[in-house]
């Protein structure tokens, strides 16, 4: 009958050797295995004296379980470090580059385009559209701009025939919505426009978003109010307002809305020309002639109505000097935005 | 109009410096858009808008600061020494539906010469050119009252007639500016006994112009009918300071003031002897009283100006007021003819006033019942869609340039040669309205190429017009888009080609909208490149195309690419939105497992994978629950004018786990009946 403890010493030289999974197994076998060092001695135990037999077998026992769990612990702490190598070997250059496909982007009219679009209609304004090619009596007659007024100065005017022109303003559509619809009414209607007329501030074709207010009792202050709210929202809070009286054939009184230039601060500029104002809108109380041509009682209905031009409010918004650039689709320009 | 300060201190007193007064007009409504320094004096120059006709003259714009201010006018002040006797001229007015008046006098024994300096001065000063003694005095006149009036050779007028009378058919006239024109129909003439001497309101006649020469002048004054003048200007392409008053809307009481004022310079200026006035005014205008209610001022204007304020407000302006309880009346001077109603008055209230002074409030009106507009957010998602697919959004004009048409190869019975034409162009490549938006697309390629870009990928959504011949076109909404990228080295490669990468991006965009029933047929677009090209149809109608442009087209093109490969695309939206499902459909997800198999077939390179699929799809069991492709593949180890293809095929029922022999069976029997469809052979076995 061998040592105990020599069994138990050579366990741990084996032991401290073993490097690999393969190792221990092979340890497991030469000291547990069924002709295993400790199972040979398990073996000889019936030749052990009766009185001896307690204290050996507890031994044997206790060597076993001791020899089981080292085995068991350093196979664990083997297949970390084995997992710690494979995950290791895994690792890549995560500072490349990620595959995208690189967005385009929006075009700046579209982009100002709906910023004030969405304004209007969180407020509560409705969408309306109409023809770009329209009825003169659209445009024009139904607006309170009778053929050979001299307002029609105002706009130069594409023609297609006498009757038949290009919108100059969005406003026909507010024409055609209240001849199909009853007071309230609060809706935008924005879209393209077209004007002959081409230079670095003026384009043949440009963008509006023109808003129409009707119900009982709706006044020029309330103009004044949903106007504020647009420009506060549209720049900063801090942008200054103000109205001042003009003219446009289809409201009265009329206004066209200065907003303090966001480019110098109201200081003056060259862009607001040294006066610290900007114009962006036109606005005013719906005419009663224009109630009139729809059949609504103007002693009954009041409203409001204004007009933007985008192409404006983006120039300013970029400090873009040339309007042209909107229509050369550069891709470099676009790019920008 | 330009504006003298030191002219307008002659009319009105105020302390006010050039820059307040300009702002406070400018705040009244007249905006003063430029203040110029001229030597001592300044020029404001003032917006009148056309309302205002009133406010074309030194006078009018004192009377506006004589309102603004409370301060009163001083009117010009003169002497008219008249002869005795008769004038010696008969006038008569044959149209008086187009001349409501005309007066004049005759000058006789006038000395022609240079205007004096303090004259010239005033006329440079408002952007006019001093002529002669005679022609400047009419023009001083029109500058300081806004009344236009016309100086004639009497000498060389015939008969001592004067007739105003419309336009014969065919009649021509040389204006003083030494042009002959052909009248047109309806222009309102000044005749003498024999023929046309001016045309009435827009200028007069070379040979009836006063000149050096001159000994005795005619001078009229009257009153046109603006619609009249405005037709007739703009029917000869004339425009005048005279045109431009007319067709406002001139004084009909104070033109006789002009007159004479005029004639007192003549006078005093020329040394002429002022012959008594001739005055034809058939219906002499009846002053229009307007009823204005307290009540509605402040409820149009959200105010509460005082009634007293408003009184006094209409009074300031020289409206003659008379007050009632509820309301106040008010009879406009002659000068006002814009003011015709109610609403016009409350708007002279509001401006003098001050809009400053309306407070702000925010409306209340009630919610929209109706559901909102689904067009708007529909085009909102497709860009959306297109922009993170790496297309850069264009907006393009409406115009186009016919010649793309014809580069583009489309026939004439082609819809799209219904264009809407317009009749006064900015210039020949923008004289017709777009029926496709591509040919801009590739106007923007052409462009972005030659600045060097060799990446251009670009949508645009915008409407197209096709004109079926009446009176408006139908307007319809596209997406168009076009894709050019020339291969640069890349860190990851995908080799897809620029086809399929396009085709991909309109199949995940049906995806996006929940179309379904889609397909893509070979396109014959006679643009696109017959082999790389197809349409794009919704249940059998076809919605636009996707497709390689033409080497054709490209070559018609100045393009400077090595080897372009322009991949274009154009979706009518009007076809496709309504087809767009607003709402998911829920379908159970499936109880049971699905079993994968895979087919590669060796076929005709002619028979289209899309053939393929769909007779797997018709394949009489109810087991195939889909049918994808995995691979394709042409070249080594396939036989030439042949292709390999690849499918998985997936077996699901609905009610149990299927076995494998069972999918075996079927999966075999439809191996065996598609190549039997498809005269190809099973790949690998």
């Amino acid at each position: 009958m061998a040592d105990i403890n020599d069994i138990k010493k050579s366990f741990v030289d084996d032991l401290n050797s073993a490097g690999t999974s393969a190792d221990l197994q092979r340890l497991r076998v030469k000291y547990l295995g069924k002709k295993g060092l400790i199972t040979s001695q398990l073996k000889l135990l019936s030749t052990v004296p009766p009185e001896e037999k307690p204290v050996f077998g507890k031994l044997l026992n206790e060597i076993r379980s001791f020899i089981e769990s080292e085995i068991d612990a350093k196979d664990l702490h083997i297949k970390d470090l084995e997992r710690g190598r494979i995950i290791a070997s895994g690792a890549i250059d995560v500072t490349l580059p990620g595959k995208y496909t690189l967005p385009g982007r929006p075009h700046p009219i579209s982009a100002v385009l709906r910023e004030m679009i969405d304004i209007f209609v969180s407020m509560g304004f409705d969408i309306e559209v109409g023809p770009e090619v329209e009825l003169d009596f659209y445009n024009f007659e139904a607006l309170n701009i009778p053929k050979d007024h001299p307002a029609r100065d105002m706009q130069d005017t594409f023609y297609i025939t006498d009757d038949v022109i290009l919108r100059t303003q969005t406003s026909p559509v507010q024409v055609r919505t209240m001849e199909r619809s009853k007071p309230p009414l609060k809706f935008i209607s924005p879209g393209k426009v077209y004007r002959c007329d081409a230079d670095v501030t003026h384009s043949p074709m440009f963008h509006q978003v023109e808003g129409l207010m009707v119900d009982t009792g709706i006044s020029f202050s309330d103009l004044k109010g949903v106007l504020e709210v647009f420009v506060h929202r549209m720049f900063s809070k801090e942008t200054p307002v103000r109205f001042r009286p003009s003219f446009f054939p289809f409201t009265e009184p009329s206004a066209e809305v200065d907003i303090g230039c966001i480019l110098c601060g109201g200081r003056g500029c060259r862009i607001c020309k040294g006066s610290g104002w900007l114009e962006v809108l036109g606005a005013g109380m719906v005419h009663p002639r224009v109630f009139e041509m729809v059949g609504y009682d103007p002693e009954v209905y009041t409203g409001f109505a204004f007009g933007v031009g985008v192409e404006r409010i983006t120039m300013l918004k970029y400090a873009i000097d040339d309007i042209r650039m909107f229509y050369e689709n550069d891709i470099r320009f676009l790019r920008q935005f | 109009m330009r504006a003298p300060v030191e002219w307008l201190r002659e009319l009105i007193e105020f302390k006010l410096s050039p820059e307040n007064l300009a702002f406070r007009l400018t705040m009244a409504g007249l905006e003063v858009e430029a203040i110029e320094r001229l030597g001592d004096d300044t020029v404001l120059e003032v917006n009148v808008t056309p309302n205002r006709p009133d406010c074309l003259s030194i006078l009018g714009i004192a009377r506006e600061v004589s309102a603004l201010l409370d301060v009163p006018l001083k009117f010009p002040d003169f002497r008219i020494k008249e002869e005795n006797g008769e004038s010696a001229v008969l006038v008569e007015i044959i149209d008086e539906d187009l001349c409501y008046r005309y007066a004049g006098r005759n000058i006789h024994g006038v000395t022609m010469g240079d205007s004096p300096e303090w004259m010239k001065k005033r006329l440079e000063k408002c952007g006019m050119r001093p002529i002669n003694n005679i022609v400047d005095i009419t023009n001083y006149v029109l500058l300081e009252m806004g009344h236009p009036l016309h100086a004639f050779d009497w000498d060389r007028l015939k008969g001592s007639r004067i007739m105003v009378a419309r336009s014969r058919p065919g009649g021509k006239i040389t204006t003083l500016d030494g042009t002959e024109r052909s009248l047109p129909d309806d222009a309102l003439l000044i005749c003498d006994a024999e023929r046309p001497v001016a045309v009435a309101g827009v200028m007069g006649g070379a040979d009836s112009e006063v000149t050096e020469e001159t000994k005795n002048v005619f001078l009229e004054s009257a009153y046109f009918f603006p619609a009249s003048i405005r037709r007739t200007s703009k029917a000869l392409g004339l425009k005048t300071e005279s045109s431009y008053r007319f067709e406002r809307g001139t004084d009909i009481e104070l033109l006789e003031t002009a007159l004479d004022r005029a004639a007192s310079l003549m006078e005093e200026i020329a040394g002429g002897k002022v012959s008594k006035r001739v005055d034809v005014y058939p219906r002499p205008r009846k002053a229009k009283s307007i009823n204005v209610r307290y009540e509605k001022v402040n409820k149009i204007l959200g105010a509460s100006i005082a009634d007293g304020e408003m009184v006094d407000i209409a009074r300031r302006l020289g409206l003659n007021v008379s007050r009632d309880s509820s309301s106040f009346i008010v009879t406009p001077p002659s000068f006002r003819t814009d003011l015709q109603r109610e609403i016009d008055v409350i708007e002279e209230i509001a401006r003098l006033y001050g809009y400053e002074k309306i407070p702000v409030a925010i409306p209340r009106v009630p919610i929209t019942k109706e559901a909102g507009d689904t067009l708007h957010r529909h085009v909102s998602t497709i860009s959306e869609f297109f922009r993170f697919a790496g297309f850069t959004e264009a907006i393009n004009y409406s115009f186009m340039d016919l010649r793309m048409l014809d580069v583009l190869n489309i026939g004439s019975g082609d819809l799209r040669r219904g264009t809407v034409i317009l009749r006064n162009p900015l210039n020949e490549a923008e004289s017709h309205l777009r029926t496709m938006l591509i040919p801009s697309l590739i106007q923007n390629l052409v462009y972005n190429v030659s600045m060097g870009s060799r990446d251009v990928r670009l949508f645009e959504i915008s409407r197209v017009f096709i004109s079926k011949g009446e009176a408006l076109p139908d307007e319809l909404h596209h997406v168009g888009a076009l894709y050019v990228r020339e291969k640069a080295p890349s860190l990851w490669k995908e080799e897809v080609p620029d086809f399929y990468v396009v085709k991909g991006v309109i199949e995940a965009l049906m995806n996006e909208l929940k179309v379904d029933n889609y397909a893509f047929p070979r396109s014959s677009e006679p643009f696109l490149h017959p082999g790389k090209s197809c349409d794009i149809t919704v249940a059998d109608r076809m919605i636009g195309f996707i497709g390689v442009l033409h080497p054709d087209v490209i070559g018609k093109l100045d393009l400077k690419l090595t080897k372009p490969e322009i991949l274009v695309i154009e979706i009518n939206l009007e076809e496709l939105l309504p087809l767009v499902s607003e709402k998911a459909k829920y379908v159970s997800i499936p109880k049971y497992p699905h079993i994968d198999r895979d087919i590669a077939l060796i076929v005709d390179e002619a028979i289209p994978a899309s053939a393929i699929i769909d007779q797997m799809r018709a394949y009489p069991s109810d087991l195939i629950e889909g049918v994808s492709i995995f691979d394709f593949y042409k070249g080594k180890n396939i036989p030439e004018g042949k292709k390999s293809l690849a499918f998985t095929l997936r077996y699901r029922a609905k009610d149990r786990t299927l076995t494998d022999s069972e999918i075996e069976s079927l999966h075999d029997s439809l191996v065996k009946y598609i190549t039997g469809k498809t005269g190809g052979i099973v790949r690998g076995v």
